[in-house]
């Protein structure tokens, strides 16, 4: 079976500092993907390559065979088909919860505005947020604001979900409301590369878990190969710090 | 100093040609501001815009406005304007204060557009928008509601300083004063009664200002 997505090489340079020194990773239709590794390692450079927020300075990226070239591609077509949820939620504090979600499908999609609010009703519903709606995000906890930033994404049907630490910067009380979401959505087939540090969720979840270090995949295997039985020195001295 | 009698009773009789005066001070400073709001947005994107060239001219207009006193380019570009095309008074005032509120708008853009989080831009281009909707929906509305008290602000500094298009003989509210005040050889109570409109309508400014502010804070859009 073919790749759903294959990035080849990949590298980043900012200046002088070489971030991300040649990392390959295929993802097939309906994998979830977890990527760990410590501090400053590239995690989010990597997955913002992924979606082109950065440009990666060599290397290919691959979407159902067909490559995406910066400069010749319509990068805002192809980001709308991945969906991408930052640690710091990034909503649009000015807009309504609903407002949030039914934007892009709107702007970007031309979907019917009533068509929209109908499929964020859904959406909400299944983050368990229906009756915040008409709420403005800056009324929510740390878990509701991820919770709608996912169902923002989800709104634009993407076939690849990008998460890049979503429960981070939680209370330790409503990240649980987050991970549930996450799990959800895997179960229900969808496509994801969580850059995480809860390795209870890897476990849990991962089809495949990368530990990335010093700007490579340093290791990878399924979730209990490298999170229970990890051959590298330096994945066992990761998996050692953050199990404590 | 005139007895307060008699500036109370000046003030009445003089009400009606003074309310015409505020009124016309009013939309004079109004129409400056709005289209020193566009003025000021060109020139804030000029600032931001990564061609140096272009951070240059913005550069220059704003450091000519701010470096030569407001009287001078009204006078400049009153007589400038005139001289080249057939224009009222009315209109050559307010393109004159137009220019000159444009500068400070177009700083108090310049900063409220630097202070939205890159976050916003991540997320807008992450769901797939064009960079003009992400300007426009996500962008420009957050930074006009975090700049809307400076905007304010501005607004009052502009119904003051529309006082000065009494010398280019716009019956605005100074000019009402000073030739009501030459004509009746009571100077002192005309210039008292033109205080005290001119701080009437900044005081009711200030509060909507502040009123708008509350509310912005209250719903969290900010
Ligand atoms: N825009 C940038 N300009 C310069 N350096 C950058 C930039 N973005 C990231 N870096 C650097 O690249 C390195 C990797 O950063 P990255 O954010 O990818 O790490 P990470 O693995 O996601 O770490 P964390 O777990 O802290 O999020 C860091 O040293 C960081 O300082
Ligand atoms: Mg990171």
């Amino acid at each position: 079976m073919a790749h759903f997505l294959e990035a080849k090489g990949i590298t980043k340079n900012f200046g002088e500092l070489q971030v991300l020194k040649g990392i390959d990773l295929s993802v097939n239709k309906g994998e979830v993907i977890c990527l760990i590794g410590a501090s400053g390692s590239g995690k989010s450079t990597f997955l913002r390559c992924l979606n082109f927020l950065e440009i990666a300075t060599s290397g290919s990226i691959e979407v159902d065979g067909q490559a995406i070239d910066p400069k010749t591609s319509d990068l805002n077509q192809y980001r709308a088909n991945l969906g991408m949820v930052f640690q710091h939620f990034n909503l649009f504090p000015h807009m309504s919860v609903l407002e949030n979600i039914i934007e892009a499908p709107i702007r970007v999609k031309k979907v019917k505005k009533s068509q929209a609010i109908e499929t964020a009703m859904v959406l909400l519903k299944k983050v368990d947020l229906e009756d915040k709606a008409h709420e403005h995000p800056a009324r929510l906890s740390g878990g509701q604001k991820q919770r709608v930033a996912i169902a923002r994404a989800l709104a634009m049907r993407p076939s690849l979900m990008l998460f890049d630490e979503p429960t981070s910067a939680l209370d330790p009380e409503t990240v649980e409301s987050v991970l549930k979401t996450m799990r959800v959505l895997a179960s229900e087939g969808m496509t994801m590369i969580v850059v995480t540090h809860e390795i209870g969720f890897a476990r849990a979840v991962a089809d495949r878990v990368c530990f990335i270090h010093e700007g490579r995949i340093w290791e990878q295997g399924s979730a209990s190969e490298l999170l229970d039985n990890p051959k590298e020195e330096r994945t066992k001295e990761f998996l050692k710090a953050v199990m404590v | 100093m005139p007895s307060f009698a008699h500036l109370f009773e000046t003030f009445v009789s003089s009400a009606p040609l003074f309310l015409k005066g505020a009124l016309l001070t009013f939309e004079l400073s109004l129409a400056s501001v709005l289209i020193g709001l566009a003025i000021g947005l060109f020139f804030a994107f000029l600032s931001l815009s990564k061609i140096r060239a272009l951070n240059a001219i913005s550069n220059f207009y704003i450091t000519l406005v701010r470096g030569t006193p407001l009287i001078v380019q009204i006078f400049v570009l009153y007589f400038g304007l005139t001289d080249v095309v057939q224009i009222s008074g009315f209109l050559a005032a307010t393109l004159a204060l137009a220019f000159h509120n444009g500068a400070y708008l177009s700083e108090i853009f310049r900063g409220a557009i630097q202070s939205i989080d890159r976050g916003q831009y991540e997320a807008a281009k992450s769901l797939g928008m064009t960079s003009y909707q992400t300007y426009a929906r996500i962008i420009l509305p957050q930074a006009f509601l975090r700049a809307l008290p400076a905007l304010g602000n501005q607004f009052i500094i502009a119904l003051k300083d529309s006082s000065l298009a009494a010398f280019i003989s716009m019956d605005e509210l100074f000019n009402m004063a000073t030739t009501q005040g030459a004509n009746n050889f009571d100077q002192m109570t005309y210039l008292i009664i033109v205080a005290v409109y001119y701080l009437v309508m900044v005081m009711a400014l200030s509060h909507l200002v502040n009123l708008v502010e509350v509310k912005l804070k209250r719903s969290g859009a900010t």
